[in-house]
């Protein structure tokens, strides 16, 4: 599908966003110095004892002091309309607008489908009121798109195969992009009997992402890197996480947990995964050619999960264990993580780009919560039919 | 030669399919020597991006509390090698020195010539005040502790120590949902460890330069805790392997060659002073994966695994399992950026090395005992009929 694209100035391009228009550049300016703090020290480094949750305030970026226009990047984020990474998009081009970079977000598809009247997309008018720019289109067809404007920094945060990444891949080199990153997946990763994954590990030969992973390396772009990701939560989070146990633990229904509940996952606020992504565009040099585990530092356990969530909603918990091959239902559809031990840890981000991580579950997800109560969601009427099988099957009454 | 194995270079080839790691056909050995001479090729290649630089040690007077069991025979050979003068606090009760499996006699030789032996029963706390005051000592390295009142009259003895270097343990960390453990992590005043964490306070209340070193399950040869002899017994007599509950349970093993090192790292390095560090291998591994990487490492078939419910038997005293049926493992991180310590035996290979050097020779600690396997098979052989 054509994006409608409309060259208003003969000298700059303007995309067109019918969401807003754009702020003038005298606008952008103001904007830009609104946004500009002090150098704060980085949260990332307020490594406060683990012992209690005291984490930092959940809303704070790792915020720097504002880029000076030397180091002002022109950032593309190519992003996913739906699925578990779309937020990943939003959160990046937040704190890169507030370092005073320039960012464009490509969503796919039309900006009038309802996949957009979802979050993030909800909150877009954010990074317009930021200054950014907001287009919608087929990132096939990205160089139209986006006309002559120039970028020195693209992220995909799109395409899981060859097919979809392999035409933004080639326009960006074309274009004269420095710096090409790409939202892979931990997902790719060989399960092993050892844990955790770690950056270098084998990975699954016939995984999609890994066409894409080694096409661009082949590239030559001046800097490239390629960024796993696993689950997250966070504001503006376009696929269910937390939610899910929430949905059941506020209405006093069991949790069914496949297995053991022993499973170890790796559950990151996508603020960490956004900083990430923002320290290896300031480092561009020392992320080249490099493989990131895109979460946070810490595993829970799929138990450990749901009582921190219930101890977030101050609710009773009660867990249900059971083998879904013996009820007779996919785990896949039946439970938001995959069925098994899946866990990676970020450990070239810490040794290559002195990344932190500052996710800390028992206090994130009393945030949470507290959104969830707000939209109302403790109140929508819900059906729980896979539950309700898990829960036959094995003779659970539910008093509702 | 040491059998050491380089670290991995990260980021080569990423895609590419790793070789499973070289089982030693030949029997590895443990060289004092070699090890050593690595160790400083290790300093001098590998500067971690902000580590202090590792000072090196002018020759110390150090005295070994243990020593001659497991963790200390190795350390004790890294730091005569080094130059310092090393002493072995014990009853006497094991032979103060033995030549390990594939050490040359030249060099246990010379490790004999060179140890000291200090015979004594660290309970008797008067002589262990008196004759350490009369030695004088400038480095104590803790490596059989348990209790706080123990280490009391060392640090009456030796106002002017220099450092404290500690064997305490990761099991001192409170059981939690959210893992690894880092150093920062709450730990368990009512633990089975419990002893260590008040040593840990006794040190820091008494303002003495100290380092404590958190192991999780520590392996290698020598081992006098089964662990991997465990599993070996049972591999070498074609017997199931029973693990409690799911087996997805995540634990974690260090070498105790790689523990040795660090304990190496932090001696005279102002970095360590005052600091805990978790140390163990690099990766952590399901009990069912466990049972299948011994099975590797000392060339065995994979072996069949039986779970079973710990809650239907009545094993007495004895442990059906030799792990805490629990995940259980910590971060190294710390000292990997602090220290430039990196654990250098992946899982495999550093049980095949154990194995090489140890149950495969036909030694062991404990001989054989499946009157627990015998329990859960006979259950599970009645469920199945």
């Amino acid at each position: 599908m054509a994006a409608a694209v409309t060259i208003a100035a003969p000298t700059l391009p303007s995309l067109h966003s019918s969401s807003c228009s754009l702020p003038p550049l005298t606008h952008r300016s103001l904007s830009f110095v609104a946004f500009t703090s002090p150098t704060i020290t980085k949260l990332s480094s307020h490594r406060s004892p683990r012992r209690f949750p005291s984490a930092p305030s959940t809303s704070a970026f790792s915020i720097k002091a504002a880029a000076a226009a030397a180091d002002k990047k022109r950032v593309l984020v190519v992003n996913a309309n739906s699925g578990g990474h779309a937020v990943i998009g939003f959160y990046f081009a937040q704190q890169l607008l507030s370092s005073g970079h320039e960012v464009t977000v490509l969503t796919v598809g039309d900006e009038s489908s309802d996949k957009m009247k979802k979050p993030p997309f909800t909150r877009f008018s954010e990074l317009v009121s930021a200054g950014g720019k907001t287009v919608w289109g087929n990132p096939a067809q990205v160089g139209d798109i986006v006309g002559t404007a120039k970028f020195d920094v693209v992220l995909d945060n799109n395409g899981k195969d060859l097919d979809t990444v392999k035409p933004v891949a080639d326009w960006a080199k074309s274009a004269g992009v420095e710096q090409f990153l790409y939202i892979s997946s931990a997902g790719i990763y060989k399960p092993l009997d050892e844990i955790p994954h770690v950056e270098g590990d084998l990975v699954k030969d016939d995984a999609s992402h890994v066409s894409v992973e080694k096409y661009m390396a082949g590239l030559s772009f001046s800097s490239w890197a390629v960024f796993r990701p696993q689950y997250m939560i966070g504001s503006g989070n376009n696929k269910d996480c937390e939610e899910w146990f929430f949905d059941r633990i506020v209405r006093d229904r069991p949790v069914p947990i496949p297995g053991s509940g022993m499973q170890l996952t790796n559950i990151s606020h996508v603020r960490d995964l956004s900083s990430m992504l923002s320290l290896a565009v300031e480092n561009s040099a020392a992320a080249n050619g490099k493989i990131f585990n895109c979460v946070s530092d810490r595993a829970v356990t799929f138990d450990g999960l749901a009582k921190l969530c219930a101890r977030a909603a101050g609710r009773e918990l009660k867990i249900i264990h059971y083998d879904p091959k013996a009820v007779g239902i996919d785990a896949k559809k039946a439970f938001p993580f995959r069925n098994m031990h899946f866990y990676a840890e970020p450990r070239a981000a810490k040794e290559i780009l002195g990344w932190t991580g500052t996710t800390n579950l028992p206090e994130d997800l009393k945030e949470r919560f507290d959104e969830y109560v707000k939209i109302g969601r403790d109140k929508k009427p819900m059906q729980f039919d896979i539950d309700d099988k898990i829960l036959e099957s094995l003779k659970v009454a539910v008093t509702v | 030669m040491a059998r050491l194995v380089a670290m991995q270079p990260r980021q080569a080839s990423p895609w590419a399919s790793s070789s499973s790691p070289l089982l030693p056909s030949s029997l590895s050995e443990f060289n004092g020597a070699a090890l050593s001479i690595s160790l400083q090729k290790r300093r001098r290649t590998w500067q971690p991006k902000g580590a202090l630089q590792v000072t090196a040690s002018s020759a110390k007077k150090i005295l070994i509390m243990g020593g001659t069991r497991f963790i200390g025979v190795f350390l004790s050979r890294l730091l005569v090698k080094e130059g310092h003068q090393v002493t072995l606090f014990t009853r006497g009760k094991a032979p103060i020195t033995q030549q390990l499996p594939g050490e040359s006699d030249q060099d246990y030789d010379d490790f004999k010539s060179k140890i000291l032996h200090l015979k004594g029963d660290r309970k008797d706390f008067e002589f262990v005040k008196t004759s350490l005051a009369a030695e004088g000592f400038d480095v104590i390295y803790d490596i059989n502790g348990r209790e706080a009142v123990e280490v009391e009259p060392i640090l009456d003895a030796l106002p002017k120590l220099e450092q404290f270097i500690y064997c305490s343990s990761a099991g001192v960390y409170l059981k939690s949902d959210l893992l690894p453990h880092f150093e920062t992590d709450a730990v368990d005043p009512k633990s089975r460890h419990k002893g260590k964490l008040e040593t840990e306070s006794l040190l820091d209340s008494r303002g003495v330069n100290w380092t404590s070193i958190r192991p999780v399950y520590i392996y290698g040869p020598l081992n006098y805790n089964p662990v991997e002899e465990w599993f070996f017994h049972r591999l070498k007599a074609g017997r199931p392997i029973p693990v409690p509950n799911s087996g997805v349970q995540i634990t974690q093993l260090g070498h105790v060659k790689d523990l040795a090192r660090a304990f190496v790292t932090v001696l005279g390095n102002s970095k360590a002073s005052k600091q805990v560090y978790n140390i163990s291998g690099s990766k952590y591994v399901t009990f069912d994966g466990l049972a299948r990487a011994c099975a590797k490492a000392a060339g065995f078939p994979e072996p069949e695994i039986v779970h079973f419910n710990p809650k239907e038997f009545d094993f007495g005293k004895k442990k059906a399992f030799p792990f805490r049926d629990q995940h259980f493992f910590a971060s190294t991180e710390k000292a990997q950026r602090e220290l430039g310590w990196a654990p250098e035996f992946g899982l495999v290979e550093g049980l095949a090395d154990s194995y090489n050097l140890d149950f495969g020779r036909g030694t062991f600690r404990k001989p054989a005992d499946f009157t627990t396997d015998d329990m859960i098979l006979g259950k599970s052989l009645v469920l199945q009929s």
